[in-house]
């Protein structure tokens, strides 16, 4: 018998019972949609993930603060790590909403340490800007922006301009949604100068730095709606802010980046040589860490509930080609005295149960598929949650996970059809016949 | 005299085990010559359909042995016993058996399916079949919605789709009014007188099995009475010494080299010239998948 002619002859069986095929496949179809659907997110979510690990230079970044900061931020947010952080005493010698600097000495050790870039070290200066404006409005709009982390960094901007880190002019790389309001476009914007205000905290005096608008930012997790200036315009606004801070408070580091020789040493190695010197730092994966974990963890149940599904289409597979095997004796009795093979019997009752776990896959992937670029669609449009990340697709259908959730249904659905497969091929066929 | 297609010795088929066993033959001895039309006639179950489906290999016996053309088939492979059935026999059932929902062509086609003929071919073999038999304007139509004289002819076309040298047909005229069963008849005689086809026919009407050559009587398992010449060779009179009989020549017969006749016919090419006469004693269905 032709190979085509089983496959044929399988669908059309099918079809006879329409009905009860359908259910089946509706049942796969449940487990199929909830598999597919949570790898898509599972990928859009990584793709993103990388996508801004890759905007943002890459693996060797280390955010680094001392041990006590890094416990009192946890302390505050429980942002940091597992959430579940007792509250922080507090000390007199703690500035910055009880943070604690680096001293000079542990700033020295670091340089030293095996496997950091001394070099690349740079202070992460917070800058207080009042407001920003420009020539075209009078409107003024709060605004963060901070240095530009040290390393191969690349912000990912949707005009390609890059700053020039170590020249004199004022340069800034402005966040995308300033753009409009400043009374530009993406376009005609770059090359403009636009107006950062620092008013004094203390003495209320006021000054304006023209800046270069050099590129615009495409939104993103890292750099959670920050601008990034060049090192002289950052230097020039911590000057200003600190202009009338009590001596004491002047020269303290609060926060540095630095990088470390990812290729030869792990994070971990590097972590702890800090740790023994009374710092704590973060790579990439850990600042990210925390938005993986909350989507792992979702993702997880959906697919556990994705397979339990399966499983109860599994067993309904098991049900409806048992029936069809009873409903069929004097059919099967038939092709057997006819010649049939007991192998061509079992096969053809295994294309039946992969066909059922072929059209519910099928099914469920497309609907799957629907529905997510109609939710990519809804979250990217104006008021959705993934408003301002354009590149974040949250749902991510690559062929490679197609492919496998097909071919694991398909090969989870032959399983559940050799019980029913095996019985009918080892019907008799005189048995079969006087079959009533 | 024409070759022997088909030899059965001391064959025995029971059903059951243990206290609920039941021999349903008790030592068949029989040769069956080609283009020969055979009757087998006896009371409801005399045991008729299991001699034939013993004889059309679709089942084994118990013990006892079948060759065909000379060769012994209990060792045959499962593949070689469908390939066997499927090209060289054709089969007329007791009760129709068609796939009800199916077309007319579809039933026809089936053993051409099976053995893997291309569409088109199959198509034309069929509607050649189906003309045969005097039903293409129906090939369209689904099985069930034809009356019995028609769907048995439709199985008769199915029956002879595939060209065979035999064909089995247990009680082709059991369910069917006396003209049409003479229609039936008639048509199985054509084809024996015309093509040659071998016809072994299941039937407890006296009227069918007279217009064989040949009628073998069964009761409880038994050959009564074979109105071939060769019979009367096996033929001992008493039953219960044929049956002794039957028995060592099953014993005598196993390094016997069968009776094999020349100028082979195609059959021959299917079987598998390597096995030797062999120990009978076959329970199991060996199948395998
Ligand atoms: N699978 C089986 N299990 C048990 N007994 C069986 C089986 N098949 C046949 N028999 C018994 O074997 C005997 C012969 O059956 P068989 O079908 O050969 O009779 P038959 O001569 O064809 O009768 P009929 O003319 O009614 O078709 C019967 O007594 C029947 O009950
Ligand atoms: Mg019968």
């Amino acid at each position: 018998m032709k190979f085509l002619d089983i496959i044929r002859d399988a669908n059309a069986n099918l079809l006879r019972n329409k009905l009860r095929s359908f259910l089946t496949i509706l049942a796969i179809f449940i487990g199929s949609f909830s598999i597919i659907s949570t790898s898509a997110i599972q990928a859009g979510v990584n793709n993103f993930i990388d996508q801004q690990v890759d905007s943002y230079g890459g693996e060797g970044y280390l955010a680094v603060v001392s041990k006590d900061s890094f416990d009192a931020l946890e302390g505050l947010t429980g942002a940091m790590g597992n959430g579940n952080s007792t509250p922080i005493e507090y000390k007199e010698d703690k500035i910055q909403d009880g943070m604690t600097p680096i001293t000079n000495e542990q700033l020295d050790k670091i340089k030293k340490i095996d496997g950091i870039d001394g070099d690349s070290l740079v202070e992460q200066k917070s800058l207080n800007i009042s407001y920003v404006s420009s020539k075209k409005t009078d409107k003024k709009y709060l605004i963060g922006a901070e240095a530009l982390p040290p390393g191969n960094i690349k912000v990912e901007t949707t005009t390609s301009g890059q700053l020039d880190l170590q020249g004199d002019e004022y340069q800034i790389q402005l966040e995308k949604k300033y753009v409009d309001v400043l009374g530009y476009t993406e376009e005609n914007i770059i090359g403009e100068k636009i107006q950062l205000v620092v008013v004094d905290q203390f003495k209320h005096t006021q000054k304006t730095f023209n800046v270069k608008v050099v590129g615009v930012i495409a939104p993103g997790v890292i750099s959670m709606g920050y601008s990034y200036v060049n090192n002289k315009t950052a230097d020039d606004i911590y000057t200003e802010n600190t202009k009338y801070y009590p001596a004491e408070y002047k020269d303290h580091v609060v926060a540095i980046a630095v990088n470390y020789d990812y290729k030869n040493h792990s994070a971990k190695e590097i972590k702890d040589k800090l740790e023994d010197i009374g710092l704590s730092a973060m790579t990439i994966d850990d600042i990210i860490g925390s938005i993986k974990t909350f989507f792992d963890v979702i993702l997880t149940v959906f697919k556990i509930f994705g397979f339990i599904a399966l499983l109860a289409a599994a067993i309904g597979i098991i049900n409806t080609l048992f029936m069809s095997v009873q409903e069929r004796t004097r059919e099967i009795g038939l092709d057997k005295a006819l010649g049939m093979s007991s192998a061509r019997v079992f096969l053809s009752f295994s294309i039946e149960a992969i066909s059922l776990g072929f059209w519910g896959s099928v099914f469920g992937i497309t609907v799957s598929m629907i529905l997510g670029n109609i939710a990519n669609n809804i979250f990217h449009a104006e008021g959705g949650f993934l408003e301002s990340f354009p590149s974040f697709n949250l749902a991510t259908y690559t062929i490679k996970d197609i492919i496998i959730v097909t071919v694991l249904i398909m090969f989870i659905s032959f399983l559940a059809g050799t019980l029913p497969a095996r019985r009918a091929a080892s019907k008799n066929p005189i048995d079969a016949l006087r079959y009533e | 005299m024409s070759k022997t297609l088909i030899s059965a010795r001391g064959l025995r088929k029971s059903y059951g085990k243990r206290n609920s066993k039941f021999e349903a033959l008790r030592g068949v001895t029989l040769n069956i010559h080609e283009g020969e039309s055979v009757a087998i006639i006896g009371k409801s179950g005399s045991g008729k359909s299991t001699l034939m489906h013993l004889l059309a290999l679709l089942d084994k016996p118990t013990r006892g042995e079948i060759t065909l053309n000379g060769h012994p088939t209990a060792r045959l492979r499962a593949h070689k016993l469908n390939t066997i059935r499927n090209k060289k026999f054709g089969f007329v059932f007791q009760s129709f058996f068609m796939n009800a929902n199916d077309t007319v062509l579809n039933n026809v086609i089936l053993p051409l399916k099976i053995a893997g003929v291309g569409y088109r071919e199959r198509h034309r073999r069929a509607v050649s079949a189906l003309k045969t038999v005097d039903l293409d304007d129906k090939r369209n139509n689904k099985a069930s919605d034809l009356s019995g004289g028609q769907k048995q002819r439709v199985c008769i076309a199915r029956a002879i789709v595939n060209d065979p040298k035999v064909i089995f047909a247990d009680e082709p005229t059991g369910n069917l009014d006396s003209a049409t069963g003479e229609k039936i008849i008639n048509l199985l005689f054509k084809l024996n007188r015309e093509k040659g086809i071998t016809l072994i026919i299941v039937t407890h009407d006296q009227d069918l099995a007279n217009k064989c050559e040949r009628q073998i009587n069964i009761k409880d398992g038994r050959i009564v009475s074979d109105t071939s010449a060769d019979a009367e060779q096996d033929d001992d009179g008493d039953e219960e010494i044929r049956e002794i009989i039957a028995e060592s020549e099953e014993d005598d017969d196993e390094d016997a080299t069968p009776d094999k006749f020349e100028g082979d016919n195609n059959i021959d090419g299917m079987l598998d010239q390597k096995h030797p006469v062999h120990h009978i004693n076959i329970d199991e269905d060996e199948e395998d998948l």
